[in-house]
């Protein structure tokens, strides 16, 4: 009996551990590079972490949170960045005013989020091939409109200065682009963990079959889901754009690899190991504290490659691998 | 044809409504699967009628030899995916193939012009090679990881220490291997080309014609059934990750006999690699990745390149002319795959 008991006490604290494994990791990173590097933890510092490391790569996983949780995936989430910031500069290089900017730069990254619900729900084709065509589409066009990948700079027109103020000004004390993500990942939240809709896309990735004969019009949500991911990924080439003042062909696709990782990094948070937007914040919040850390602790951008595969390694064993031993 | 008459007539000598339908079923995947196969060679037509000299032996011998990278990285994802099942999320998948070349490439370049010999570089090149991989089966095997998760995560530190050794520089290299592998031949064949044949073969014997390779598919198919026949899963699952760290090392030698050294941004291949592995599976009768699909999915990128760049098509039209292509023949594939019914 008491041999027992020991057993699952043992196998409880392993379960704790795996569970938390991803908020124990950045407790220790925080104290570690705190320790570390005297930089770390001054306001300016977090508050650089925040605006360059964070926002934008945010914005893309809280998109693709959405896509994840639905079952499926999307490769092209660094196209819908892409056309959106291209859209965005040449429609201001040719003079027309903000508002058009923004809205053909939405405009275009929506044209790609459309192109994939219809790939995926009327033609059949699994969300991994269907963005990953889409993707090779997308490099194409790209190359096809730059003559082969030429950048375009915003040379200083009214609404190009007045997009780069905005994107460097603050809002309350907060920098505006914090705002916009603060804005839309409460808006992700509601919509994927408080509303109907998110309850089908819940359902749509746990059991797909069951979803579908239980009535829920899964051609439908699931254009939406893919429509909804394009937009995300389309502010995230607007701010990208407005930041740096030009469209860089092919920049966007950066950005894949990272929030895929943040998004199942994320997972590990709940026990079926869904998607949710607060684990994706926190797998975001996790690599860029990461990246920061070992720059101010003097490894360069090589070696903290090396660092974040590492490190990523290690969370994710220490989650899937002790939830095994839980078990 | 004369295949799908014997289905018919087999079918309606049964007399079985059931029958009839499965064989009308196989009949429609059939003519769906021959229509995709049927674009691939209408383009391939288009080629020879208008593209000056593709048909020229020196011509498609310069495809074969652009092919090979290509194709050596391809059968390691393709055994993967065997293996690990063809799910989206949860299947079979290495995303650090391509890294896991370049850092091969780095090591193998490294070493030559450290010194040491062709053996010794070669040697160590196929050990990081078959390491990295390992790493990936015991991430996915030993701890349970999704490979998705697994393989991105090495990816990123295969990238870095790549990196991190070659400065993200150039590293020249040469020696009596690379250089007989660069200007060697046989039977007018150059030697990067007999690479890809070999290999091909080798891979299409040890997949396509052994009990080993039937087990593999097992595997992947149905985990659970291949447990219960007394096969070790995680051993099956384990080895493919292995041999595709292997040919990771092997496209890695190849890849700096044909540049003369070590560059960076191989992992830009990766997205080839996975829609070379991806694309063959619409040559198999079943839709599933197989070695000969594969080899011909990477001839046809090969060719399809080729082709473009002697018609004097502007070489950004190939990757958007690839990606339609895989939608259209995916969407076909899907198309016949409903018409089958469920799997």
């Amino acid at each position: 009996m008491s041999v027992s008991a020991n057993d699952s006490a043992k196998v409880s604290v392993r379960g704790f551990l795996a569970k938390y494994s991803v908020l124990i990791a950045f407790a220790a990173i925080v104290i570690f590079f705190a320790i570390a590097s005297p930089t770390f933890l001054t306001p300016a510092n977090l508050f650089n972490v925040l605006v360059n490391n964070v926002v934008m790569l945010a914005i893309v996983a809280l998109g693709l949170t959405i896509v994840i949780s639905s079952g499926g995936i999307d490769l092209s989430v660094g196209v819908s960045v892409d056309m959106a910031s291209m859209i965005f500069v040449m429609l201001l290089a040719a003079g027309y005013s903000g508002v058009v900017g923004v809205a053909g730069g939405l405009g275009a990254a929506l044209i790609v989020g459309i192109l994939n619900a219809i790939l995926i729900t009327r033609l059949n084709i699994s969300p991994f091939l269907a963005t990953l065509g889409v993707l090779f589409i997308g490099q194409s066009t790209q190359q096809l409109a730059t003559s082969g990948g030429q950048p375009i700079y915003l040379t200083s027109g009214y609404a190009a200065d007045q997009f780069n103020a905005i994107a460097r000004t603050a809002l309350l004390g907060i920098p505006t682009p914090v705002v916009v993500l603060i804005v839309l990942a409460v808006a992700v939240h509601l919509l994927l963990h408080r509303s109907v809709f998110g309850r089908y896309v819940q359902a749509m990735g746990a059991q797909p079959g069951v979803a579908w004969y239980s009535g829920i019009r899964v051609p439908r949500e699931l254009s939406m889901v893919h429509v909804l991911c394009a937009l995300l990924a389309g502010v995230t080439g607007i701010l990208l754009s407005a930041t740096v003042k030009s469209y860089v062909p092919l920049s966007g696709n950066a950005f894949l690899l990272d929030a895929i990782g943040a998004t199942f990094i994320g997972t590990t948070l709940s026990h079926e190991r869904k998607p949710s937007v607060i684990g994706t914040l926190l797998g975001v919040l996790l690599l860029a504290i990461v990246k920061n850390g070992l720059l101010l602790v003097g490894w360069n951008f090589y070696w903290q490659q090396v660092g974040i595969g590492v490190l990523v390694f290690l969370v994710l064993a220490a989650s899937f691998g002790l939830r095994r031993a839980a078990h | 044809m004369s295949a799908t008459v014997l289905h018919g007539e087999v079918g309606v000598s049964d007399e079985k409504q059931a029958a009839a339908k499965s064989a009308g079923r196989r009949f429609g995947a059939l003519v769906v699967r021959l229509g995709a196969i049927a674009a691939f060679a209408a383009i391939m037509a288009y080629f020879v009628v208008f593209a000056p000299g593709f048909t020229s032996t020196f011509n498609l011998i310069n495809v074969v030899e652009q092919s090979a990278i290509l194709g050596v990285l391809a059968y390691g994802m393709t055994a993967v995916i065997i293996g690990g099942g063809s799910d989206v999320t949860e299947g079979g998948i290495d995303l650090s193939i391509a890294a896991n070349m370049g850092l091969c490439a780095a090591v193998y370049a490294t070493l030559l012009s450290m010194g040491y010999g062709d053996f010794l570089s070669v040697l160590a090149a196929i050990a990081v090679g078959m390491a990295v991989g390992a790493l990936n089966a015991i991430a996915v095997v030993g701890l349970g990881i999704l490979p998705l998760l697994a393989t991105l995560a090495v990816l990123n530190v295969a990238a870095g220490m790549e990196l991190t050794l070659t400065q993200n520089t150039v590293v020249g290299a040469s020696s009596p291997l690379l250089g007989l592998l660069v200007s060697g031949s046989f039977l007018g064949i150059s030697a990067l080309a007999w690479a890809l044949i070999v290999f091909s073969a080798i891979m299409i014997a040890v997949i396509h014609g052994t009990a080993f390779g039937l087990r593999l598919y097992a595997v992947g198919g149905h985990p659970e059934a291949a447990r219960a026949a007394g096969l070790s899963v995680p051993f099956y699952v384990s080895f493919t990750y292995v041999l595709s760290g292997f040919c990771a090392a092997v496209a890695s030698i190849l890849t700096v006999s044909r540049l003369s050294a070590s560059t960076p941004g191989s992992g830009e291949l990766l997205l080839s690699v996975l829609a070379a592995a991806l694309l063959g599976t619409v040559f198999s009768r079943r839709f599933v990745p197989t070695m000969g699909g594969t080899l011909l999915s990477v001839l046809f990128i090969g060719l399809l390149a080729n082709g473009f760049q002697l018609l004097n098509v502007s070489s950004y039209w190939v990757n958007g002319v690839q990606g339609a292509l895989i939608l259209l023949v995916v969407a076909i594939t899907s198309f016949a795959r409903g018409s089958e019914g469920s799997r």
